[in-house]
């Protein structure tokens, strides 16, 4: 069939393309203005040297045969980010999976536990941040305090080189009441007759999770697995507000690198081109996980 | 007839052309200078406004609108602006280096102007705060600097003796080693905040050649390793708060005042804001100069404001009456004796009010030592090549390298330093 063009269009389709435009209007001159430019211009700025006072000097590839052939800050912040990704994703997907299933257990007060493991995911970063220096503090910190009673001695955490990474993904766990919220959405939405026909044949609680909960599961835990490596390439905030990227560089992340070469070097055509490698990074690691969907992900419809 | 009609009409309208014009030159309108500020110890909002309100009432041509910025969003909207080239204020503190070229030269309005003249100023703070390039900047607007504080109860607790203004770094890891006391929870003095400031300098360390051409025979140079053992001692007397102490509660940012002000530190290098919290809550303290070495050039971790005009302002002259007046005698008095400044001019320091306390007379020593800032800003690359080396500082301070490997490790680090030295040295065009 073939599709009206705007001559052959009657007037009525044709007002309502208008009248379409105008609605997608908004959203368009936003995208365009505070998306699309930005991000041809960061490009652009990638082969240049800028320092944003003066105009920018074309220097063609040398921002990233610098990067990829003599900055060990850049492998170093690259090595960092995905070792916190490898750390941090599986857990959060896992105690976010296992948050959610507790809190779709049917028993009293459970609307005042979910508003309770959700309030992290609201509060700001840099709070959290200190919230979580002071409790991890290896002397006085609340969390050795309690290890000493039990006749531990607790690391140094944020500031031992082995165990910094570790507990700037701890924290990150801490703050997975969002997304256990996502996967309550999807949890609530596996039609209840499909566990009361498992339940008549006979199966179990784990056979239930395994072959019902999971499966329908898949195409939220997706979209979280998505969402969360996204989250988790882009840390920041922990780093700039806690070690700096210390102890021995253990949480120099990408995101603190591009920010001390942007706004404290002013080296702006090179934070351009940091920019540029972090999101072809995430473009291609989404790539691989929407293909690998195809073997794991189950819609009902299918 | 008609002609002379039209000619009489005519020189009517010139007539009254003219009439509006001088009316209006007689009228005409003051000049409004924008002025971004933020609140600080030194002056908050309440006393600015008071000297904007002061200026404009003294002045009939030119008045100033006051912006008062977070200061957390200060240096975002300088540099945006002044990067647009559009939208900056005329009058502004330009503390980032990265602006100064968008400052305007003042050396001819200076000359001009019998009211202004460098020569008023304290020479370190004019020769490291707005002589850039051979252009003048700005002026110096107030004073700071970092020094010793020591608490005389805790070192007369300890029956320990205060400290001599010409002590050494051993001096002051003994005192560390004797102040502490860690039944009571006490700390005989705080660690520095990072390497290649005063002491280092003191010690006769340089981070890399004057020339700027290697870190060779200066990272590694027996002065620097001498300046990391030190450090490396000062940590093994555990009579320091460790970084995760400091972070945790030193909640200022700038110096563990808290711990110092609450007996828990004996020592710390701190500066003269946290001197004026001390006096005012009564502390018993006395202040010294940093440790140095005899014979070498003793150095001070030194500050003031650059206060500065747009170069792209389009009322350079009613700008600098603004700026004139707020940076020169006039404005910083006015700061000085309503708010917390300590101005950088001599004439007007000598009518501060702690000028002849004890602790006033050792900050106004310190002021006179030679500023780190005079090497740190011939040398814009220090923040650079120290980001490539600052593993054996963390090193240090976990207590995980052994004395004597400090010398062939600072080889080691030779190398990447270079390289972070020449990159820098190319980016900013040599």
């Amino acid at each position: 069939m073939a599709t009206a063009t705007w001559r052959t269009a009657k007037p009525q389709a044709r007002r309502e393309a208008i009248e379409g435009y105008i609605s997608l209007l908004p959203w368009m001159i936003g995208f365009v203005g505070f998306t699309a430019i930005p991000l041809a211009a960061s490009v652009y700025l990638g082969f240049t040297q800028w320092n944003i006072i003066e105009p920018p000097q074309w220097i063609g590839l040398d921002n990233y045969v610098r990067m990829f052939t003599r900055d060990p800050l850049f492998w170093q912040a690259l090595k960092v980010t995905l070792g916190f990704v490898a750390l941090s994703l599986p857990l959060k997907l896992v105690f976010g999976l296992g948050l959610a299933l507790l809190l779709n257990l049917k028993i009293p007060g459970m609307n005042f536990f979910r508003t309770v493991f959700y309030i992290p995911a609201v509060i700001s970063g840099v709070a959290v941040s200190l919230m979580w220096m002071w409790l991890l503090q290896p002397d006085t910190g609340v969390v050795n305090t309690m290890l000493y009673f039990l006749g531990i001695q607790g690391p140094n955490w944020f500031w031992d080189p082995n165990w910094a990474l570790p507990s700037v993904a701890m924290m990150s766990v801490w703050k997975v009441g969002g997304s256990a919220v996502i996967y309550l959405a999807g949890l609530q939405n596996i039609p209840a007759h499909l566990y009361e026909a498992a339940q008549i044949d006979g199966a179990g609680r784990w056979a239930r999770f395994w072959r019902i909960t999971l499966p329908l599961l898949t195409p939220t835990l997706f979209f979280q697995l998505i969402i969360e490596m996204i989250d988790s390439f882009k840390v920041f905030t922990e780093a700039f507000v806690i070690t700096q990227g210390g102890p021995l560089k253990a949480t120099y992340f990408y995101l603190l690198y591009f920010y001390e070469e942007a706004f404290q070097n002013f080296n702006m055509g090179y934070a351009s081109a940091l920019a540029l490698v972090l999101t072809i990074i995430i473009l291609l690691a989404t790539v691989f996980v929407n293909y690998t969907s195809k073997r794991w992900v189950f819609y009902e419809s299918e | 007839m008609r002609i002379y009609g039209r000619m009489a009409a005519l020189a009517l309208l010139s007539v009254a052309l003219l009439t509006v014009t001088s009316l209006g030159v007689l009228a005409q309108e003051p000049v409004t200078i924008e002025w971004w500020t933020v609140a600080s110890e030194e002056f908050d909002e309440e006393v600015q406004r008071a000297l904007v309100e002061k200026f404009n009432s003294e002045h009939t041509d030119v008045q100033v609108n006051m912006t008062l910025l977070p200061s957390s969003g200060y240096d975002e909207r300088m540099q945006t602006t002044l990067g647009a080239g559009q939208g900056a204020p005329d009058v502004a503190l330009f503390w980032i280096t990265n602006w100064y070229p968008q400052a305007l030269d003042l050396t001819e309005l200076i000359e001009n102007d019998p009211d202004i003249d460098p020569d008023m100023y304290l020479p370190g703070f004019w020769n490291t705060r707005v002589v850039w390039e051979d252009k003048i900047i700005g002026l110096p607007l107030g004073v700071g600097a970092n020094f010793v504080m020591y608490n005389k109860d805790m070192f007369d607790a300890a029956g320990v003796e205060y400290p001599d203004p010409d002590w050494t770094p051993e001096d002051y890891n003994r005192l560390v080693a004797e102040l502490a006391n860690a039944e009571q929870r006490v700390w005989g003095g705080d660690r520095p905040r990072g390497p290649y400031r005063a002491i280092w300098y003191n010690m006769g360390a340089r981070l890399y050649a004057d020339d700027s051409s290697t870190t060779e025979g200066y990272l590694n140079s027996p002065e620097s390793v001498a300046a990391y053992q030190w450090l490396w001692d000062l940590v093994n007397t555990n009579g320091t708060p460790t970084p995760a102490d400091l972070e945790v509660l030193g909640t200022e940012g700038t110096g563990p005042v808290d711990l110092f002000l609450a007996d828990r530190l004996a020592m710390a290098t701190l500066n003269q804001g946290h001197m004026l919290n001390a006096m005012a809550e009564g502390k018993n303290f006395g202040i010294v100069p940093e440790p140095h070495i005899p014979g070498n050039t003793r150095h001070v971790n030194a500050w003031s404001l650059t206060a500065s005009i747009w170069a792209g302002t389009e009322h350079p002259e009613a700008a600098w009456k603004w700026l004139k007046y707020w940076a020169g005698p006039e404005g910083q008095r006015f700061l000085m004796e309503n708010g917390n400044l300590i101005p950088s001019i001599p004439s007007v320091l000598e009518e501060w009010e702690g000028a002849e306390t004890e602790y006033g007379q050792a900050f106004l020593d310190v002021l006179e030592l030679e500023q780190v800032a005079a090497w740190d800003n011939e040398h814009p690359c220090k923040a650079t090549v120290l980001r490539a080396v600052e593993d054996i500082w963390d090193l240090i301070n976990l207590n995980q390298i052994a004395r004597e490997d400090i010398p062939a490790t600072l080889d080691g680090l030779v190398p990447a330093a270079d390289a972070a030295l020449q990159e820098c040295v190319g980016r900013l065009g040599g």
